[in-house]
């Protein structure tokens, strides 16, 4: 299903979507000729996922979760504590293996070797060797990068500048705070330019400045085309950098779509309109259900991004538009009536 | 081949920036020197003719780097047990296992790394050791580098086997694993030795299929031929005590047993990889 689609519908659940993206999956999930491979790694979707599961023993850890990613998209995979995010990201990377379904990262199986030469990672658990400095932590994983030489300095200098750490590149990571050895962690997932980097709980331990960069970073990060996979509970940071998210609920998707997807079934907008002619009520239908509460006209389940049309619409028909206030629920409220849902 | 070495050269800068093996190495230095002291005591007693004092050196010697292939064993328990085990529980391993290299790159870097370590301490603990005992005493063992070898060996078959414990065992278990068993290789081979002295079916078999199970005692025992000097053989099997001596070895190992310990290594090491690249991170 195409975003403007999905935009229309409002929030999209997972389990509806059986012929969402189906183009992209198909060519994802057919089998790559020896031939055309490279071509259709270079053009499949950053992350394809089709009735993944993952059980630990009687325990349902991921449950035939599907989704895609496009390239160039910063996703949340936004879910509570438990709901088997970490898992997801562990299966992406090949850390642990598939129960059942299928996935392709970058067009290429899950763990595929060369494949994570484009990955960067940084773990929900993040360690770094406590007896390096960071620097030499950053020219170890250029080394297991295979990057060449000569780009080891700009790209060591390059990460340290990105992550505020410059100025501590030549201390031991031993006696770095929780909130620096993180900075660390995003410097080393920058390294060599990834196509997708995957971030579980990115700001766990950083300060409101720190966050603000974080964010800043994978802006940037957009802007340079890279996609982003944010594993996130703070529902803020996906409202801030997020295109798509998917909410996640006992290993199972149960809400995927842009922000405004989410929220779009619920939210309305107050307007207070007048001059308007007979029949005048015959356009809100198409827009909502809409009532009259105290002199205001409330059209409710309308998606943010059809109210400018609304409104046009009203003065087209000779009315007189005083007061606009749009009224979205906010994605907390949406994420809660999602997980209550289930 | 290069994240191997680049793991294994890891390992080493972590290791020397380690507190822990600057404490071996002063421990080491402290009794070498007070070997030094009492080999130059023994080797100058008016108690003992020549005769003996020639025979008691290296009888004493054998007895001191039995200490040391016990510390060497200790050391090669040490620093393997965490190799693997500690790291994934840390984190520190994720972010290693996650870029273009293979699990078992990531196992041999730590093992050469490691195996690197050990050769490092048993080359200067045999040199530190023979050079003292030479200085003070005039005896040096008839094969030094093949007693480094043979102890370096025994060191890195625990070393190979606690590592593989590492995989998929927590640390504190897989060193005490380690170590337990290195014991109990000992212990088989005693059993053994006291099998053949007494002509006991079931206890030579116990000593013949310990040093086959867990070749440490095998290769210690081939360190002590190489530590004593003919004159030592001779009286011992003269004495007929030789049999039943633990701190004694009539021969050389045999090729058939060199073979066997080459296999070993690989088949642990190649179960070790197996265990570290099937686990589930």
């Amino acid at each position: 299903m195409s975003q403007a689609n999905s935009a229309e519908h409002g929030a999209v659940r997972a389990d509806e979507r059986s012929e969402a993206n189906a183009p992209d999956r198909l060519a994802a999930a057919s089998p790559a000729s020896a031939t055309d491979g490279a071509v259709q790694a270079a053009t499949s979707p950053a992350i394809y996922t089709e009735g993944l599961r993952k059980t630990f023993g009687d325990t349902v850890a991921v449950n035939a979760l599907s989704m895609t990613v496009p390239r160039g998209e910063v996703f949340g995979f936004l879910g509570p504590n438990g709901a088997g995010k970490t898992t997801v990201v562990k299966l992406l990377l090949g850390l642990t293996r598939p129960t059942g379904g299928e996935a392709l990262v970058l067009g290429a199986p899950l763990g595929d070797r060369e494949t994570r030469r484009q990955i960067g990672y940084l773990p929900e658990l993040f360690r770094y060797q406590p007896l390096l400095t960071a620097r030499e932590v950053l020219r170890l994983h250029c080394r297991l990068l295979a990057l060449p030489r000569a780009t080891w300095s700009t790209e060591e200098r390059r990460a340290l500048e990105t992550v505020d750490l410059l100025a501590r590149g030549d201390d031991r990571v031993g006696t770095f705070s929780k909130g620096m050895q993180q900075r660390l962690g995003l410097g080393v997932a920058l390294l060599g330019d990834p196509a997708l980097i995957l971030l579980d709980e990115p700001t766990s331990a950083l300060d409101p400045v720190g966050r603000h960069d974080v964010r800043e970073i994978i802006r940037g990060l957009r802007e340079r085309g890279s996609t982003v996979f944010l594993n996130t509970h703070l529902l803020e940071e996906a409202e801030h950098v997020c295109d798509r998210v998917a909410v996640i609920d006992k290993g199972r998707a149960v809400a995927t779509g842009s922000l405004d997807d989410l929220r779009g079934h619920h939210s309305r907008v107050r307007l207070k309109v007048g001059g308007l002619g007979e029949n005048w009520w015959s356009t809100l239908g198409r827009f909502g259900q809409w009532r009259v509460d105290d002199g205001w006209v409330v059209v409710e389940g309308i998606a943010p991004a059809h109210v400018a049309e609304l409104v046009g619409e009203l003065v087209a028909r000779g009315g007189r538009v005083e007061a606009v206030i749009p009224e979205q629920q906010s994605l907390e409220s949406r994420f809660l009536e999602l997980l209550a849902e289930r | 081949m290069t994240s191997t070495l680049t793991i294994a050269g890891l390992t080493i800068k972590e290791a020397v920036r380690r507190r822990l093996l600057l404490a071996f190495v002063a421990i080491t230095v402290v009794i070498v020197a007070l070997s030094a002291w009492g080999f130059d005591r023994l080797s100058h007693t008016h108690s003992l003719t020549s005769g003996e004092a020639n025979l008691a050196v290296p009888d004493a010697l054998i007895l001191f780097m039995f200490m040391f292939s016990f510390i060497l064993a200790l050391s090669a328990s040490a620093i393997a047990s965490p190799a693997i085990s500690s790291e994934v529980e840390s984190g520190v391993l994720m972010t290693i296992v996650t870029r273009p290299v293979r699990r078992t790159e990531v196992l041999l870097g730590k093992w050469l790394g490691l195996a690197t370590l050990l050769a490092g301490y048993a080359a200067g603990v045999c040199a530190l050791e023979f050079g003292v005992i030479q200085l003070v005493s005039g005896f040096i063992p008839p094969s030094p580098v093949l007693v480094f070898v043979y102890l370096f060996a025994e060191g890195a078959l625990l070393l190979t086997l606690t590592l593989g414990l590492s995989t998929r065992v927590p640390m504190i278990a897989s060193g005490v694993i380690g170590i337990a068993v290195f014991g109990a290789g000992w212990l088989a081979g005693v059993v053994g030795a006291l099998g053949a002295n007494f002509n006991i079916a079931t206890l030579r078999t116990i000593g013949d299929v310990g040093r086959l199970l867990l070749p440490t005692d095998g290769l210690w025992h081939a360190a002590i031929y190489y530590l004593q000097p003919p004159a030592l053989i001779t009286q011992q099997l003269a004495e007929g005590g030789g049999h039943s001596n633990p701190f004694f070895a009539q021969g050389a190992p045999s090729f058939a047993y060199l073979l066997w310990v080459g296999c070993w290594f690989a088949i642990v090491l190649g179960a070790a990889m197996i265990s570290f690249e099937s686990r589930e991170l």
